[in-house]
């Protein structure tokens, strides 16, 4: 595909491709953009990336802007720089450079004047529209004209979080997958920002020198404010703040509105002691566990040595004489017993959930953690769109949601979380998980829960199919190229499942298709719905394919000569494009009918006929029986002739 | 049973038969002696015919005695005289006559069984012919395993 100069965007958007800005996608690629309604040319188009999906509901409730954040304009696909399937969020431009290459000490007036109050204001606004920020971090957040106020940068086209540093996020989603960090909440982006004030205050970034595991165990064993400002000298006001927007609770940290008026955000204090050290380490894995923070958090990232430690006993013991710390030991100690006591069935997925709800007892903040991974339950969707290539990966979050373990997980911190909304949740993906047949599955859950992601069958790869509209012209262009390609593979049949309504979803339910009979009514079925509804223009290159591979479909008929007046018909409709008369052709519930009794009648036929000439070929005996009976009777009937001739001569004399 | 049901009831016709043989003998010698040539080749038959019915010896029988009637009533008509019975034995026209009727009799009898099989399989023949033609046919229409 050749290299275009521009595309469009909702045909107005012009993105210029040969203007890359890199420092203004907050670390995504970005373009320079024109609005060709209004000639404005401070626009920008983030690109996303194919595996990971933009964020549905912040790009839904953002439609109209917001001061101080650069809300989405329009979003929508179009070739990308190298000629690839693209996708862009455009937003307004960056007024200035990112905070990145700028960093210096900024006086506490300049904190609170901009960036401390507008930004809590803008995130005011986002949480009164439902949306949280989650890129709060130096390459995101734009400095102003001339001492104006700082600006968030875009953080719509990634799932959210997802280029969040550790040292941006609170403990309990850094130590998530990247992906599986959720929308999480309007605290998180409050903590975000209490980072962002510490680092502009500092004029350097705190705990550079430490890669992000670093940066989190630290977090963990010290407390975030322990970690980031340990002796440092903050101006009093910032130190106040800082504190509290630092709380390793969400709960405790100020609102964004309570920020908007430091002077009493200040006064709402959070204590922010260390949590409590164990007078000796407790080893598991290659990590000295000290805390209990630190002690969930080696568990859940290595699940083995946790489990091994778990059963072993030596955590309760270190629980209980080491940190002191008699009720906790003895809830874990419940559970652990409980697994031990279980039914020795699914022995690996036991041990997981005992130590999911184990993590969860130690660390009430700690998110989700099954297997290794760790997630928000809201990030389910993004990390499943990511996981599509790693097969371990996969088959852990399949087993997650199998046992509905964020609902198992929401039971142990129901005061934390809307418990039977994740209950239900939960039920809910593990039924679409056990839909069977080709449209079920994991892959038709990814497309339900990630409402922009394209469809990443290999056969529409070179295109960006986001909705049902664009899959007749993408497979009809993919048959084109490969006519040898199957248009119907688990992947679309997934995704036309998950975008399309009940009626589409019943025939997606149904559909049969095998390797060796990709093509069957249902399949048909399908098609000719989504070129009925979607694309009511001929589509040659199916209709032909369809009339090639409508053997198996052909020879459902008895009758032969039917069949072939089928398969001449199919080829005269596929010439013109249109695959509902060529599902009615080969349909015909009244013709199929009459073609099944008319061969139950011909097979009776055909029974009387194999009846009739079995029946011959064994009456050879009684046939020569017969003309021996008969030759004998015509001899004598032949003597009695002549002798009554010979008698009534004599009479007559 | 159904043997010693069946046996006084053919012994009863051989007596008859021989009680009849025996008036003639006794009452027409002329008479007997002349069908007794004529109809030699028939009571040989009846004699070698070993089938249900003898349908052989019947026909053969019934062939000469169909010969036979002009020469009994011509000897009938000569008084049933030992002369002109000796006569007529000594004219071969007669006896060949009647000879040659039981032999086409036998020929008859032996030749229309099998005369009668070739027509009969014949017709079957060419009614499994067209039997053949509509199952195949049918196969060939509904694709059924042939």
């Amino acid at each position: 595909m050749a290299n275009q100069p521009e595309v469009l965007i909702a045909d107005r958007y012009a993105v210029l491709l040969a203007q890359p800005m890199p420092e203004a996608g907050g670390g995504l690629p970005a373009f320079a953009v024109k609005d060709r309604q209004s000639g404005d040319t401070a626009l920008i188009a983030v690109q996303v990336r194919r595996d990971l999906p933009p964020r549905a509901r912040a790009l839904q409730n953002l439609a109209v802007p917001i001061d101080g954040v650069m809300t989405p304009l329009a979003y929508g696909p179009a070739p990308g720089p190298r000629g690839e399937a693209g996708y862009f969020v455009v937003c307004p431009a960056p007024p200035g450079p990112p905070l990145t290459g700028h960093l210096h000490p900024w006086p506490e007036a300049a904190l609170i004047a901009h960036v401390l109050r507008p930004i809590a204001l803008a995130l005011e606004k986002l949480a009164a529209r439902g949306v949280t920020h989650r890129a709060i971090r130096l390459d995101n957040v734009f400095a102003g004209q001339r001492g104006q106020s700082l600006v968030l940068g875009s953080a719509w086209a990634a799932p959210p979080a997802m280029h969040q540093p550790a040292l941006f996020e609170p403990p309990y989603s850094a130590m998530c997958h990247p992906a599986g960090r959720g929308d999480g909440s309007i605290a998180d982006d409050v903590y975000a920002l209490g980072v962002l004030l510490l680092t502009l205050a500092l004029g350097r970034l705190p705990l550079a020198e430490l890669d992000d595991t670093a940066i989190l165990r630290r977090k963990l064993e010290l407390g975030t404010h322990g970690a980031l400002v340990g002796d440092e000298r903050l101006p009093p006001l910032i130190a106040d703040l800082v504190r509290g927007m630092l709380a390793e609770d969400p709960e405790h940290r100020p609102t964004p509105t309570l920020l908007t008026d430091p002077g009493v955000a200040r006064s709402r204090r959070v204590a922010a002691r260390p949590p409590p050290r164990a007078q000796r380490a407790l080893p598991v894995g290659s990590i000295a566990v000290w805390d209990s923070r630190t002690l969930a958090y080696a568990v859940a990232t290595d699940a083995e040595q946790g489990i091994a430690a778990l059963r072993s006993g030596a955590t309760v013991q270190w629980l209980r004489r080491g940190l002191g710390d008699s009720a906790l030991a003895a809830k874990v100690e419940d559970f652990v017993r409980h697994r031990t006591t279980e039914a020795p069935t699914e022995e690996s997925k036991s041990d997981v959930m005992m130590l999911m709800r184990v993590v969860t007892a130690i660390d009430p903040l700690a998110p989700l953690c099954w297997r290794g991974v760790a997630l928000w339950p809201d990030g389910l969707g993004p990390l499943l769109a990511v996981a599509a290539g790693d097969p371990a990966m996969t088959g852990n979050l399949e087993d997650l949601i199998g046992v509905e373990a964020a609902a198992s997980w929401a039971m142990l911190r129901s005061e934390r979380c809307d418990y039977s909304a994740l209950r239900m949740e939960a039920r809910q993906q593990r039924a679409w998980l056990g839909t069977r047949g080709p449209a079920g599955g994991l892959p038709r859950l990814t497309y339900l829960l990630n409402p922009l992601l394209p469809c990443a069958s290999p056969l529409v790869a070179d295109r960006w199919v986001g909705r049902l509209a664009d899959v007749p012209a993408a497979v009809e262009a993919a048959i084109a190229a490969n006519p040898k390609a199957v248009p119907l593979d688990p992947h679309l049949a997934a995704f036309t499942a998950a975008r399309g309504d009940s009626r589409l979803e019943t025939d997606t339910n149904a559909l049969t298709g095998t390797r060796q009979n990709p093509v069957g009514i249902p399949e048909l079925r399908l098609l000719a719905q989504l070129q009925l509804r979607y694309h009511p223009r001929p589509l040659p290159a199916l209709a032909a394919w369809i009339a090639g591979a409508s053997g198996p479909l052909v020879a459902l008929w008895f009758n032969r000569p039917r069949r072939q007046e089928l398969a001449d018909r199919m080829r005269v409709l596929a010439q013109a494009g249109m695959l509902m008369p060529m599902l009615a052709a080969l349909e015909d519930p009244a013709g199929r009918n009459a073609d099944a009794a008319a061969a139950r009648q011909a097979a009776a036929e055909l029974s009387q006929l194999d009846a009739a000439l079995g029946g011959i070929a064994a009456g050879a005996g009684q046939r020569r029986d017969t003309a021996a009976r008969i030759g004998q009777e015509i001899a004598a009937g032949a003597g009695l002739a002549a002798l009554a001739t010979m008698i009534l001569l004599a009479v007559l004399g | 049973m159904r043997s010693m049901a069946g046996t006084p009831r053919r012994h009863s016709l051989v007596w008859l038969q021989g009680l009849g043989c025996g008036a003639v003998v006794a009452l027409v010698p002329a008479m007997a002696l002349l069908l007794g040539v004529l109809l030699l080749p028939g009571v040989l038959a009846v004699l070698y015919d070993r089938q249900g019915g003898r349908p052989v010896a019947r026909t053969v029988l019934l062939c000469g005695t169909a010969a036979s009637v002009s020469p009994t009533l011509a000897l009938w008509g000569a008084g049933n005289a030992m002369d002109a019975g000796l006569a007529l034995l000594g004219d071969l026209r007669v006896v060949g006559t009647a000879w040659s009727a039981a032999a086409a009799g036998w020929l008859l009898a032996e030749l229309a069984p099998v005369v009668t099989l070739v027509v009969l399989e014949a017709v079957t023949q060419t009614r499994a012919a067209r039997l053949r033609a509509e199952r195949e046919k049918l196969v060939a229409e509904w694709g059924f395993d042939s």
